[in-house]
């Protein structure tokens, strides 16, 4: 059996992103409903919120689905308290190092599976008790490391004896295929999600998605250390040309401030951070969750057995 | 000679001269290290001291310096 999919209890080794503000019990749901793993992102609301939406998830399902924890987050104290409290099984952690939280997960016997963006990040969250760790590339949506997808999974493959799950640049059969022959165990997808039936943000949003072609996303902030992926718009070329000029942190903070709630929630996709994955362009239907996973699995399958046999018969006879 | 292996050990993960990395320099603005650098060389440190740095002391060493006196101290 998958080493994912037997650890955490699930059918498919198909992890739904955790994209704040994006990834709430709807989506989360329908994800493990349709056998992958959802996820809820905690973002930066508060511990009550995502009591709240824990709650509401197992009241569609009662598969196991996790929860994002984002360490930056002014909340991130009392939302490591809730997870625990809540009995989430899995925990996926990003923009930090999970460290003071683990012994309180470990003891509720959670799987903690942080992003890593590096080998050595990998390896040190190995050490530290990690039971898996999500290896993601720079193709991603949102907050995003300079390694790119095929040469961060190889080698964090390599470097660590637990699972590897590969993020970033994966939206169908073929690129699951891809990671699955890097050496990942699974895989994580957000932008594709992003489009489900079940994702409740703004059409608008949905609109940019599925219209956006190869080369629509831009990276902002590469200034401040804390690079951001997106689809290009009025914001990200503001910001970029604030960036060029030199601005100061607070002006483009000033800039950055709200603007991803303003894309989901409001539908302002001129002025708000339309996150998505440089994949956005390979996306072109709105489909159910249950469909989504069922293509990718049925796909996966297809574009394996195909590719063997053709490289078989073409470069081994 | 901890600062010496230091000097070598970060001269090799940033590609800088040992000469650039002095007691004051701080990783980030002065030798240019970025979050990820850092744990590369927390990792390298750890390796060749037979040390540990936990994830709450890495924030806390600005300086050659500081990772100097954190080695010695635990040493």
């Amino acid at each position: 059996m998958n080493s994912i999919c037997d650890m955490l209890g699930i059918k498919y080794p198909i992890f739904q992103g955790g994209m704040a503000w994006v990834a709430n019990h709807a989506i989360a749901a329908a994800v493990s409903e349709a056998g992958g793993l959802g996820i809820i992102a905690a973002g930066n609301a508060p511990a009550d919120w995502l009591r709240e939406e824990i709650r509401a998830c197992k009241k569609i399902t009662n598969k196991p689905f996790g929860v994002n924890v984002m360490l930056l987050s002014p909340y991130a104290d009392e939302v490591a308290k809730v997870v625990a409290e809540e009995g989430v099984k899995v925990v996926t952690t990003g923009a930090g190092n999970p460290g003071k939280y683990m012994d309180l997960w470990k003891e509720k016997g959670m799987k903690v599976i942080p992003v890593v963006p590096s080998v050595a990040i990998a390896k040190r969250m190995e050490k530290g008790g990690a039971d898996a760790v999500i290896a993601e590339g720079g193709e991603s949506g949102g907050h995003i490391g300079e390694l790119t997808t095929m040469v961060l999974v190889p080698q964090v493959v390599d470097a660590v004896s637990i699972p590897v799950i590969a993020a970033g640049g994966i939206a169908d059969g073929r690129g699951f295929a891809a990671a699955m022959m890097l050496g990942a165990e699974a895989v994580q997808i957000g932008t594709r999600f992003l489009v489900a039936e079940e994702c409740k943000i703004h059409e608008a949003y949905k609109e940019r998605v599925l219209k956006a072609t190869d080369i629509d996303t831009v990276v902002t902030g590469r200034s401040t250390g804390h690079p951001v992926r997106g689809l290009r718009n009025q914001l990200t070329r503001s910001y970029l040309q604030m960036e060029k000029d030199g601005a100061d942190l607070n002006k483009l903070e000033q800039l950055g401030a709200g603007a991803l709630y303003k894309a989901v929630v409001e539908g302002n996709v001129i002025n708000g951070a339309v996150m998505a994955g440089q994949i956005a362009g390979l996306i072109t239907k709105r489909q159910t969750a249950q469909e989504i996973v069922d293509e990718l699995m049925l796909d996966l399958k297809e574009v394996m057995e195909a590719r063997v046999r053709q490289i078989n018969e073409e470069l081994y006879k | 000679m901890v600062f010496e292996k230091l000097q070598a050990i970060v001269a090799d993960k940033l590609g800088i001269e040992e000469s650039e990395v002095k007691l004051e320099s701080t990783f980030r603005d002065d030798l240019g290290a970025d979050s990820l650098d850092l744990f590369e060389i927390v990792m390298a440190l750890e390796e060749e001291f037979g040390v540990s740095i936990s994830n709450e002391d890495v924030e806390q060493i600005q300086t050659a310096g500081d990772a100097v006196n954190y080695i010695t101290e635990r040493q």
